[in-house]
């Protein structure tokens, strides 16, 4: 068969005068930063909240936003060492449309359910009540912050935030000892048979991530016309909803623009297409996307989702085919 | 390495010339005809059993006792096992696909359709109806308009009720709405058993408990005629001439990507990641696939069966017969021998793993129990078929780079190279 001769002959035959994408490169300076960075700002976090568990302690909230920033600028690299035991979902169970952080929360406290005096134990608990969203409610959410026995909320703030540090080092940890070494070291009996599966993975990350900006934390709030739903905003009691699109973008940016490297008209436009995306985002000035709700700055925020899904676009259509690959399944097929 | 030149032309005529030089045991069009055939016979099973449930039902409201109920319920659970595997077709096929939400939403807020227990809670931020309770209420205000239920027919639950508000858990229709009906809710949490309706919430007269015995005996027939038409019409969108057919007929490769794009989307975030991961990390029994009926175990392991189905192109009919032809095993057996065997193998792990689960909770250790927190061995269980799941996608992924229908040779298929385009 000829397709096989000719895959059996591009899998030996280097291509000449194109340069690929280095994965050493996009390893060393686009993932491990990132986990490293993750790393130490939740240790600052869980730190700061065995220092002073007030929610409203300067220095706790101060090392929250930054731990939470870390997180999503990586939160697009879920696979590997993030998907090992349920890291990824233990640090950030997002979307919830059912409200199961809030009633797993206040179920912890009205019991004083013991398992959250060990950050070891606290492990089997619900993805719920654990991570950055559950935090999130245990730092700013008007009921949890004052619900049941103010000893108990402590210690909870404590264990949930000592979780996220332990969960973070994991992930750093098999990074830099094992997963770095995997993606580098494709083979026949290696968990990517292939440079191009590689590139798959990567190229799924980059197309998830901007697929879940462009669907759950724009689309989320927008609802429809008629119904908009700003109380859908993404960690909109920390006023987080609009810095997330943000950071994500830039590190989805980052990413593209090391997998596009060797094309300068691609990455050329995949870049042009990010900074517009991010200037009208910069131009909002609407923090949690509470404008969803009235036309004219409604308006905005649809721009701003159909400029992620302009770039959603360049990277299916012309990303893709470039590295000879396709995007692939991914979680967020399905309903 | 990659392989920038080898850009669309090349591969479109590598691919058009592996799928279309003669001799082949398979063809492209015989394969997809064994999958629409597989089709037709699977929604026609659905549609038999789900006629034997309307009987069911309509001798429960016509003459409401304990042996008329489980009957029903019986009926509803034999319904499910055709269904299920019809679920590979949905992904892939968008006729399918905008059709489903009609037949299996989930998961859905009950407290809409009838009465709750007092755990269940009021409206929530999320959906100001999850306890508008409409068989206790014959007028209501939705959304600002004054709704007439005082006959409760297929076309309030399927124009006025079902997402109503635009909340996806304002399920109305369906199979589910069907089971709540029938079984109510499970208060179990996570000890075993199943919900426990008394057959005397159908009852005439003084035997009538929890009120509305009528309206609501009226809302399981409405919701069960409805399924029967929305079954007629997908049996008859798969037979000879049907639209569904005919579509994925229409680009023969194309259509192969569409039997892919199912598989995969139905074994990865579907059924792996929305239905059973999920359920384990929250450790919450409500985020069962049939939470009323406790029929979990059978919902993941037909997924997993259905998945096979169309891989070797074979279906196992209600009666016992066998439907089969040329399959996409064949398709692949031809440009890798390998990689089809290794897709066989997956897939037929996979369907073990899922049946250790339906084995465990047949044998009394309830999908509920399972999800409890620190359940190791339920935890691994479920895990067991998560992975088995998620390890067949990458086969499934490597399928469709052998064939080439990867999006970079097969010209106007959304299907794969943008998979949820098809969802739209």
């Amino acid at each position: 068969m000829r397709r096989t001769i000719l895959a059996a002959a591009l899998g030996v035959v280097p291509v000449t005068g194109m340069a690929a994408p280095s994965v050493t490169d996009i390893v060393n300076a686009h993932i491990l930063p990132r986990f490293e960075a993750l790393k130490e700002a939740s240790v600052t976090l869980s730190d700061a909240a065995k220092a002073d568990c007030d929610p409203t302690a300067e220095p706790l909230r101060g090392a929250y936003y930054t731990a939470f920033d870390a997180w999503i600028t990586a939160s697009h690299l879920r696979f590997g060492p993030t998907e090992v035991d349920d890291r990824g979902f233990a640090l950030a169970f997002w979307p919830d449309s059912r409200g199961t952080t809030p009633r797993s929360l206040a179920n912890l406290i009205a019991e004083e359910d013991p398992i959250a005096s060990s950050p070891d134990a606290y492990a089997d608990v619900s993805i719920a009540a654990r991570g950055f969203y559950a935090l999130e409610f245990l730092l700013y959410d008007d009921a949890l912050m004052q619900a049941g026995d103010a000893a108990y909320r402590c210690t909870l703030v404590q264990t949930v935030s000592a979780d996220i540090a332990a969960t973070t080092a994991a992930i750093y940890d098999d990074w830099q000892t094992v997963y770095a070494d995997v993606m580098q070291s494709p083979g026949p009996d290696a968990p990517y048979r292939s440079e191009e599966e590689v590139l798959q993975e990567m190229l799924r990350a980059l197309s998830t991530g901007l697929q879940f900006t462009e669907e759950s934390r724009l689309g989320r709030p927008l609802g429809t016309f008629d119904r908009p739903r700003p109380s859908r905003a993404e960690a909109r009691r920390s006023g987080r909803s609009a810095r997330h699109v943000m950071l994500s973008l830039s590190s989805l940016q980052d990413l593209a623009s090391r997998l596009a490297a060797d094309d300068a008209d691609l990455s050329q436009s995949l870049n042009a297409e990010f900074d517009t995306a991010l200037e009208k985002l910069d131009a909002l000035e609407d923090p949690v996307f509470q404008g969803v709700a009235e036309p004219m700055s409604r308006l905005k925020v649809e721009v701003i989702q159909q400029a992620v899904g302009t770039i959603r676009e360049t990277v299916r259509a012309d990303l893709g085919p470039k590295l000879g690959v396709a995007a692939g399944f991914n979680a967020l097929d399905g309903d | 390495m990659t392989k920038p030149s080898l850009g669309t032309p090349i591969a479109a005529t590598a691919i058009a010339l592996a799928l279309a030089t003669p001799g082949f045991a398979a063809s492209p069009e015989e394969v997809l005809d064994t999958y629409s055939d597989i089709a037709a016979a699977n929604y026609e099973d659905s549609l038999t059993t789900a006629k034997q449930l309307q009987e069911a039902v309509n001798a429960l409201v016509s003459a409401p006792s304990a042996e008329n109920l489980t009957a029903a319920r019986a009926a509803w659970l034999a319904a499910r096992v055709p269904y299920q595997q019809t679920e590979v077709f949905r992904f892939g096929n968008a006729i399918v696909d905008d059709w489903e939400g009609k037949v299996n939403a989930w998961p859905l807020d009950e407290g809409l359709i009838d009465y709750v227990d007092a755990s269940y809670g009021g409206p929530s931020d999320e959906n100001a109806f999850a306890a508008l309770n409409v068989i206790a209420n014959p007028t209501f205000t939705l959304s600002g308009q004054e709704v007439d239920a005082t006959t409760i027919t297929p076309a309030l639950l399927e124009d006025t009720l079902q997402e109503a508000d635009g909340v996806e858990a304002n399920v109305a229709t369906g199979y589910h709405a069907i089971e709540f009906l029938l079984w109510g809710q499970d208060l179990n949490g996570h000890g075993s058993g199943a919900g426990d309706r008394p057959w005397t919430d159908y009852a005439m007269g003084e035997d009538c408990t929890n009120g509305n015995c009528d309206r609501r005996g009226q809302y399981l027939t409405a919701a069960t005629d409805l399924l029967i038409t929305d079954l007629e019409y997908m049996a008859g969108a798969w037979a000879e001439g049907g639209e569904a057919r005919t579509a994925v007929m229409a680009d023969a490769d194309a259509g192969i990507a569409s039997i892919l794009t199912g598989m995969g989307s139905l074994s990865y975030g579907e059924t792996a990641g929305e239905r059973m991961r999920l359920g384990v990390m929250l450790n919450d029994p409500e985020e069962e696939h049939s939470c009323f009926a406790d029929n979990t175990h059978n919902d993941h392991y037909y997924n997993g069966v259905g998945i096979q189905n169309v891989y070797l192109g074979e279906y196992i009919r209600v009666d016992g017969t066998l439907v089969s032809g040329p399959s996409l095993s064949d398709l692949v057996a031809e440009t890798d021998a390998a990689l089809d065997a290794e897709m066989q193998a997956k897939l037929g792990d996979a369907v073990m793993a899922l049946s250790r689960i339906k084995h465990a909770a047949e044998a009394g250790f309830a999908y509920d129990q399972m999800l409890e927190r620190g359940n190791a061995a339920g935890e691994a269980l479920i895990m067991g078929g998560v992975n088995g799941l998620i390890d067949q996608t990458r086969s499934i992924e490597r399928v469709i780079a052998a064939l080439g229908a990867d999006g970079i040779s097969i010209e106007g298929s959304d299907s794969l190279d943008n998979p949820d385009a098809v969802f739209q």
